[in-house]
């Protein structure tokens, strides 16, 4: 494909057969052997830790394996310290399920948060440094009826009246302006994503849309509706990770982490904005880590809070090259029989959004599919699997992305 | 004695203005590298302590990158619908993020040349008026 610059690293077969090769140092493979999660959606007399405690039960059992065998955990959480009035939600979380004693760290960044609670996990049992790990994703952003989500409060550009659905609305009109993607193909990723949500019982919607629908819904910021909006929403997701040796009395479950990055946003002043060099430069890092490229993947999550996001996405992760997205979801090449579906879960357009569990969710959706468990919106021999999440906007750019590949051997 | 009045940041621009005082956003800029910064920055991260920033005002028009109109009151209190987006600022290669003003919110386009206002946005819970920058649509030739 044009454009794009996924380079390989030649990983001879032998050695990665026990350890993945990452830029150079030597780690240990890491596999996935335990899901769980809530169902999104509201969950107002539900806690944090009532929802937490549901999603790493699940996860735990889903493993086998007891708390006392878990030797750290890593919790994602965002708004908690300013919606609840809560911190350490991942120590209060996992001792509802009995998990105390160990190591444990919680994670804050905005929409990554619980995406980036996997890297850490991954990075502690690929380093050597523990054998079995949990990771969570907990969040409640469902706030009664009139309540301003207080986000960004420290940033100038909200201080000067920026909001989020406004900042990806300029995105969309730069895309439109330069690519002539249209308000139609924009309202198709929702279309898309809520009929997937119509078959995952997870998600918090579970109506389908129609194009018309969803542009005629209230305007929220030119050129994007309501329905071109994720909500808020609570919910909880959760992992078991652990090595090769401990992944071996469940194996034909076990699916491995192929690759996990986490990058930053350079913030540079006069980038262009139809498309996240965070995102781009995180995917070529992945890409490299697991020795594939994008032709190689069956199925990806990737993080639609807005419409305009899903198609950017497409061009960030290669599925298309820059400027396709929207011809991309415009052909169907991206519904649940299309050529590479994405979002199958119904995204977080229709699966719901809990900020810090979001991008534990994905991860819960693709090792499903990878595992043939996902029922109605199952994708038929899906083997390779990437989920893709960013979180918070700083001077025009994002703070931070991460990029997962999940392979089933 | 308390003010009627608080600016939306610190030492993002003058004010209050004195007579015939043109309105000037306060920037700096990277003598080693020739970056400008606004907000105004305590490093060049590009340069590190090899630069030096001096500090600098931005020219007062600009050209719109990109814009939106929001429908939806904002959090802070601006009432809906408002126009904002960013600002290429030619003569200091710099984008900004501003709101906009002067016209219409649904008439703003990329392209469009606009000039520089402080003025109140918006109104803090004890009333006092909240000041900061915004552009304006400005006919050529002026």
């Amino acid at each position: 494909m044009p454009d794009l610059n996924f380079s390989l690293s030649p990983v001879g077969e032998d050695k990665r057969k026990d350890h993945g090769i990452f830029t150079g140092a030597t780690v240990r493979n890491v596999y996935v052997i335990g899901v769980g999660m809530t169902q999104f959606g509201k969950h107002l007399n539900r806690s944090l830790r009532a929802l937490g405690f549901e999603a790493c039960l699940n996860a735990l059992r889903d493993a086998g394996v007891r708390p006392k065998e878990i030797e750290a955990g890593y919790c994602g959480n965002a708004l908690a310290p300013s919606l609840q009035g809560e911190t350490g939600v991942g120590q209060n979380v996992f001792w509802e399920v009995g998990i105390n004693g160990i190591p444990i760290v919680n994670t804050e960044n905005a929409c990554a948060s619980g995406s980036t609670a996997l890297r850490e996990g991954w990075m502690a049992v690929a380093g050597g440094f523990h054998d079995m790990a949990i990771v969570a994703g907990v969040e409640k952003t469902v706030m009664p009826k009139g309540t301003m989500l207080n986000v960004g409060g420290a940033e100038m550009e909200t201080q000067l009246g920026d909001v989020f659905p406004g900042y990806f609305a300029l995105i969309a009109r730069k895309h439109m302006e330069r690519y002539g993607t249209t308000r139609e193909q924009l309202a198709k990723v929702s279309v898309k994503n809520h009929f997937n949500g119509t078959l995952n019982p997870y998600a918090q919607f579970q109506k389908p849309l129609t194009v018309e629908e969803v542009l005629n819904s209230m305007m929220i910021a030119d050129p994007l509706t309501l329905y071109s909006c994720c909500p808020n929403s609570d919910g909880a997701a959760a992992l078991i990770l652990c090595t090769r040796e401990k992944a071996k009395k469940v194996r034909p479950r076990a699916v491995r982490i192929a690759a996990s990055v986490l990058t930053t946003g350079t913030y540079e002043n006069q980038r262009d904005i139809t498309g996240w060099e965070v995102e781009q430069r995180a995917a070529r890092k992945a890409y490299e880590m697991a020795s594939l490229g994008p032709g190689d993947l069956e199925v990806v999550e990737v993080h639609d809070a807005f419409t305009i996001s899903e198609i950017i996405h497409y061009e960030g992760l290669g599925l298309c090259p820059p400027g396709e997205g929207g011809r991309l979801i415009g052909e169907g090449a991206t519904d649940l029989n299309g050529r590479i579906p994405v979002n199958p879960s119904g995204g977080l357009l229709s699966k719901g959004h809990p900020v810090g569990a979001s991008g534990v969710a994905q991860v819960v959706e693709i090792i499903w599919q990878l595992r043939g468990e996902a029922g109605k919106r199952q994708i038929r021999n899906a083997r390779v699997g990437l989920a893709q999440i960013m979180g918070g906007n700083k001077e025009g750019d994002t703070r931070a992305c991460t990029v997962h590949i999940l392979i089933k051997d | 004695m308390d003010q009627s009045w608080e600016v939306v940041q610190e030492g993002l621009f003058y004010y209050p203005l004195d007579a015939g005082q043109v309105p000037a956003l306060l920037a700096n800029r990277c003598t080693h590298c020739g970056k400008t910064f606004f907000p105004k920055r305590n490093l060049c991260p590009h340069c590190f302590e090899e630069g030096v920033l001096e500090d600098i005002c931005l020219s007062h028009r600009g050209i719109i990158y990109a814009c939106t109109v929001v429908h939806i009151p904002s959090p802070v209190g601006i009432k809906a619908p408002y126009a904002y987006g960013y600002v290429e600022i030619p003569q200091n290669q710099i984008r900004i993020f501003a709101l906009f003003t002067g016209a219409d919110p649904f008439t703003f386009t990329p392209g469009q040349e606009v000039g520089l206002v402080v003025e109140p946005i918006r109104e803090n819970q004890n009333g006092q008026e909240i000041i900061g920058y915004k552009f304006k649509p400005i006919s050529s030739g002026h």
